[in-house]
């Protein structure tokens, strides 16, 4: 497929003469690539051979006849733009023709700019059909990454549970073996564990790819919402030594965005802040007004993002790697589910952090003001699952 | 020595090889694996292939064919995302010896033990 900022080629098809220089004059004169072919089975060809982005097909001609080029280029390529030139005494057939597949059509007999504003947006919407062709494939290539690494993200796991297993059974009555079953036990319950958090956070991750969190967006108050996370937290605070620190002001912090989704923020941001915390560290988490925005930090004295992985921490199954040997298990999902929820609540996320010294998540969401309009908050529900990096 | 930075791996896999009375020396990145090895070339290395950067696995290899004290300690490769050797694609020939194994994970204990035994006594 060539891409659109190529130059564009267009074949016309016509059995007239005059029709076909003209074509080639005022299409020539907006830089586009122009061949013109004197009947159907010879347009078919040229079709064939250029894959071009347009073909102008005149429906009265002697052998093949328009209404069926316009199929079998369409065999040859759906996404090929085709309009109809037609005589006024056939404007009937040239709404079938546009029910065949055609995309618009052209009355005989019409002035070299009617040709030219007809052809500039027809190759129009080819670029925003190629576009999203685009995206369609690229979809569907991190769609492919995305199972690859799930696969290998409970392999992993899987794999290590089996070695503990496959040892104990063989070598179970060995002295050696023996002494350390219970740990190996322990050990292979933790990594279950691991597998049931990735199958969780796939099936939110997936959830979200279809819309199914709900994506209203209402007024909530953040406070409640961080006190609840937090609550649930107390069991790994002391497991993990680590202190919760609320800082949040006595006011409510209003935003607009959707409770579950905004539980499922400030879940994940916290649970990595103990995670990635260092045992007699601290987890801070603040809020405050700004500028029609509340802005809720999350700091941990933890060990911090090396520079070089910062751009990364968003995507997929990225996880920083602990220092030493303590492996640190994660799903790898939880940063990117948290960019979509902060992307589709309108707000921004970033992070900062010195390796050792820890990180602060900034989440700044845009503010509940009674005021506005539900016009001025909404995001465009249309970007939901159509850019950039984690879609898939 | 065993590199992977899976720590269950390394454990599960380690108790067996030291029951049998090897000297199993660990490494949790394809760097630290290099840089042990140098000090004190191992006699063999099991190493997985895909390590947190997804290509340690491969470069490790190539460091350690590269390096002359190393280039003929046979390397097990091990991996649970290629099943089959023949989807692994192996490096060009001076990176995979004739010594060189592929293990499917899990890795059958029992049959990585063998191989071991047996590269390890042929050479002795």
């Amino acid at each position: 497929m060539r891409e659109s900022a190529g130059l564009e080629q267009i074949v016309v098809i016509d059995d007239d003469y005059a029709m076909r220089l003209s074509c080639l004059q005022a299409l020539s004169k907006l830089g586009l690539h122009v061949e013109t072919c004197e009947d159907g089975a010879k347009g078919l060809n040229s079709v064939a051979r250029l894959k071009p982005d347009l073909v102008l097909v005149d429906l009265k001609m002697p052998g093949i006849s328009g209404m069926e080029v316009i199929s079998r280029i369409h065999e040859i390529d759906p996404i090929i733009v085709i309009i109809v030139i037609t005589g006024y005494a056939t404007i009937g057939t040239a709404v079938d023709a546009m029910k065949a597949g055609a995309y618009d059509f052209l009355p005989k007999p019409f002035k070299p700019d009617e040709l030219r504003m007809i052809v500039g947006r027809s190759l129009q919407h080819r670029r925003l059909l190629l576009e999203s062709r685009r995206l369609e494939m690229e979809r569907e290539l991190l769609k492919r990454r995305f199972i690859t690494f799930v696969s290998h993200q409970l392999k992993t796991p899987l794999t290590a549970i089996h070695q503990y297993l496959d040892v104990l059974r063989n070598l179970g009555d060995t002295v050696e073996v023996r002494a350390k079953s219970n740990e190996w036990l322990d050990r292979c319950l933790k990594r279950t564990k691991e597998m049931r958090e990735i199958v969780d956070d796939w099936l939110t991750l997936s959830r979200m790819e279809g819309g199914m969190l709900s994506r209203q967006r209402v007024k909530v108050d953040l406070k409640p919402i961080v006190l609840n996370v937090l609550k649930t937290y107390r069991e790994m605070e002391e497991a993990n030594d680590v202190t919760l620190v609320p800082q949040l002001p006595g006011d409510s912090c209003l935003v607009r965005g959707d409770h579950n989704c905004l539980s499922v923020l400030f879940d994940n941001l916290i649970a990595n802040a103990i995670k990635y915390n260092k045992p007699g560290g601290q987890v801070t988490v603040s809020a405050e007004m700004g500028d029609g925005e509340v802005v809720i930090a999350v700091h941990d004295t933890g060990v911090g993002i090396p520079r070089e992985h910062k751009d990364y921490l968003f995507d997929e199954f990225f996880r920083v790697r602990g220092q030493g040997h303590t492996a640190t298990t994660g799903t790898g999902l939880g940063l990117p589910i948290c960019k979509r929820i902060v992307r589709e609540s309108g707000g921004t996320i970033e992070v900062e952090s010195e390796v050792g010294v820890g990180s602060t998540f900034r989440v700044r969401l845009p503010a509940y003001n009674a005021q506005d309009t539900n016009e001025n908050q909404k995001g465009d529900p249309g970007d939901f699952g159509a850019e950039d990096d984690i879609d898939h | 020595m065993i590199i992977d930075d899976d720590v269950d791996f390394v454990e599960a896999t380690s108790v067996p090889l030291e029951k049998r009375g090897y000297h199993v020396v660990k490494a949790y990145d394809g760097r630290e694996g290099l840089r042990l090895a140098k000090i004190a070339p191992p006699d063999l290395v099991i190493m997985d292939i895909m390590m947190g950067e997804r290509t340690e696995g491969f470069f490790t290899v190539q460091e350690m064919r590269q390096t002359t004290e190393l280039r003929s300690v046979p390397i097990f490769v091990v991996s649970s995302l290629y099943s089959r050797i023949e989807e692994f694609k192996v490096a060009p020939e001076r990176e995979w010896l004739a010594h060189d194994e592929f293990f499917p994970k899990p890795v059958d204990t029992e049959k990585l033990l063998k191989s071991i035994d047996r590269r390890l006594s042929d050479d002795h």
